[in-house]
């Protein structure tokens, strides 16, 4: 069994350097920036009336990585009720695979109200998580410990308009709109309603993961540039193989694409605050 | 390998997915999208329209004006249409060159015996409640017209809207010889593996949905299963050669 990092450095040590070394590459002339999945799903859950309330194999999503031609994907957890266990077992996946995987937390602003501030602070700092994923709407708990944090919010609402307020009234957090703001496409209005959510908050980017409709990536690439678009793709439900195929066929210059792929996500994942001395 | 397209939209009417949303497909866009992904051969379909009559002369006529492209299918509504179908669709098939039908609405028997019939396939993916699979709209019509091939498209779900529905779509290929399954808009690829890996290859068809669906992305989806060859080219396009072939 692998020991738990007791500190930065020891997680880094058991990740295989990924921010060093994810920066390095990004930022470097002559180095290929490191393609990175901002949205995988992996540990285990209790309910089992779901894939996504069953199992997220981390080693399937490494298997379709590696034929995909991803570094790394950015985990955290499935669906659970509370999330304390489940971002432990994130972190010791993230150990267990060094190099392959980046941490977030995820919790439920509701069920743990109250505790997030200080198991996001645990989370974050001792056991080398960087980021949160968000199901359900978070208030000023949440916003506040993230912004303290500087580590991005990953975050699927119910409906876009939902980031309107969180967006204007924490502009030092970077949130990242999952699925170009619709799930699987559920509703192509969504889609414009996410691309018009970035083109007004400088703080928010999209996630391409699970879009269908195919034309709104390109659309969001058109209207917002390739600054404010992030590559996704929601495994192991969705296929990262195919959803990358749907950022290369856009058949951008090299530069852009590599923001897409890797280099916005590093430069976001660089803004997390060490603990102070 | 001839490929075919097994699955694509012309003209004018409203979306499939969205009753409410008005739609303008360009044939030619999607002739020129599809010879890009290396595509030989399209079926083609009206979206939903008012009157299936016109929207079908429509499709025969582009398909008369790109007769190495395109294969027309009718679409027809048989609740709406009712008492005049077995006329329209022996017309449209035996003058006008369409090659099966999709059924907007639960087929009926009118449908269904005239497909029969004619010996053309229905294609059919019920409109249902959210949540609900495509399993017991299928039940009945599978195994009453044992004759009648039914294409369910989407490999039962469009967009995977649930995974039920997919795996629903599964058992239905598996009990009945004479349902098919299309690949075209499918979000979660695990199913179409599921599919590729659990049923005879023969009764899964390539297919795109374009221009609502990119038809790279549908080409994509077919070449990450890595079937082997002679299982490749019966999907991408030999099934559907040899079930139009039957008609």
């Amino acid at each position: 069994m692998l020991p738990s990092p007791s500190s930065r450095r020891e997680f880094l040590k058991y990740s295989g350097g990924w921010m060093a070394a994810g920066l390095a590459h990004g930022m470097q002339g002559g180095h290929r920036t490191r393609v990175i999945d901002c949205h995988a799903h992996a540990g285990h859950a209790p309910a089992l009336t779901d894939p996504w309330t069953t199992i997220g194999d981390p080693e399937e999503i490494l298997r379709r990585n590696r034929e995909a031609g991803i570094d790394q994907s950015v985990i955290f957890p499935i669906s659970n009720d509370t999330f304390e266990k489940a971002n432990q077992e994130i972190a010791d996946i993230c150990r267990r695979f060094p190099g392959h995987f980046i941490g977030y937390a995820k919790h439920d602003p509701v069920n743990e109200k109250g505790r997030i501030r200080a198991m996001l602070m645990h989370e974050c700092h001792e056991l080398g998580l960087r980021g949160l994923k968000l199901h359900v709407h978070p208030g000023p708990e949440v916003l506040d410990t993230v912004a303290e944090l500087g580590i991005p919010v990953i975050y699927h609402p119910a409906r876009v308009a939902l980031f309107e307020e969180i967006s204007r009234n924490y502009p030092t957090v970077d949130f990242i709109l999952a699925h170009l703001g619709a799930d699987l496409s559920y509703d192509w209005r969504e889609h414009l309603a996410g691309i018009d959510m970035a083109r007004r908050y400088p703080n928010v980017y999209l996630d391409t993961g699970a879009v269908v409709l195919t034309r709104y990536i390109e659309q969001a690439m058109q209207q917002l540039g390739a600054e404010k678009i992030i590559f996704g793709s929601d495994e192991p439900e969705v296929d990262c193989r195919l959803e990358i195929f749907k950022i290369r066929m856009l058949k951008l210059p090299p530069q852009q694409e590599e923001m897409i792929l890797g280099g916005n996500l590093l430069r976001l994942l660089g803004k997390f605050r060490e603990k102070a001395a | 390998m001839t490929v075919i397209d097994g699955h694509a939209l012309a003209g004018k009417g409203f979306s499939w997915a969205e009753p409410e949303r008005e739609v303008d497909y360009d044939p030619s866009e999607m002739l020129d999208r599809a010879a890009e992904a290396d595509i030989h051969r399209i079926c083609v379909l009206s979206p939903r329209a008012t009157d299936y009559q016109a929207a079908n002369r429509y499709i025969a006529h582009i398909c008369e004006r790109h007769p190495e492209r395109l294969i027309a299918f009718a679409v027809h509504s048989p609740q709406r249409e009712a008492g005049r179908i077995r006329q329209m669709l022996t017309q449209e098939v035996n003058a006008m060159g369409l090659r099966a039908v999709r059924s907007d609405g639960h087929p009926t028997r009118e449908l269904l015996d005239a497909a029969a019939e004619l010996r053309i396939p229905v294609v059919y993916y019920p409109k249902r409640k959210s949540g609900s699979g495509p399993g017991r709209w299928f039940h009945m019509i599978a195994s009453a017209y044992p004759q009648v091939r039914f294409i369910l498209p989407h490999l039962g779900e469009y967009r995977s809207e649930t995974w039920w529905g997919h795996m629903e779509a599964l058992d239905l290929v598996r009990r009945y010889p004479n349902v098919y399954v299309d690949t075209s808009g499918i979000g979660s690829l695990k199913y179409l593996e599921m599919a590729a890996k659990e049923l005879p290859a023969e009764r899964i068809l390539f297919a795109s949905f374009a221009p609502e669906l990119d038809v790279r992305v549908g080409v994509e989806a077919i070449r990450l299963l890595h079937l082997a060859p002679e299982r490749y080219e019966a999907v991408m396009g030999g099934n559907m050669f040899r079930l139009l072939q039957k008609s």
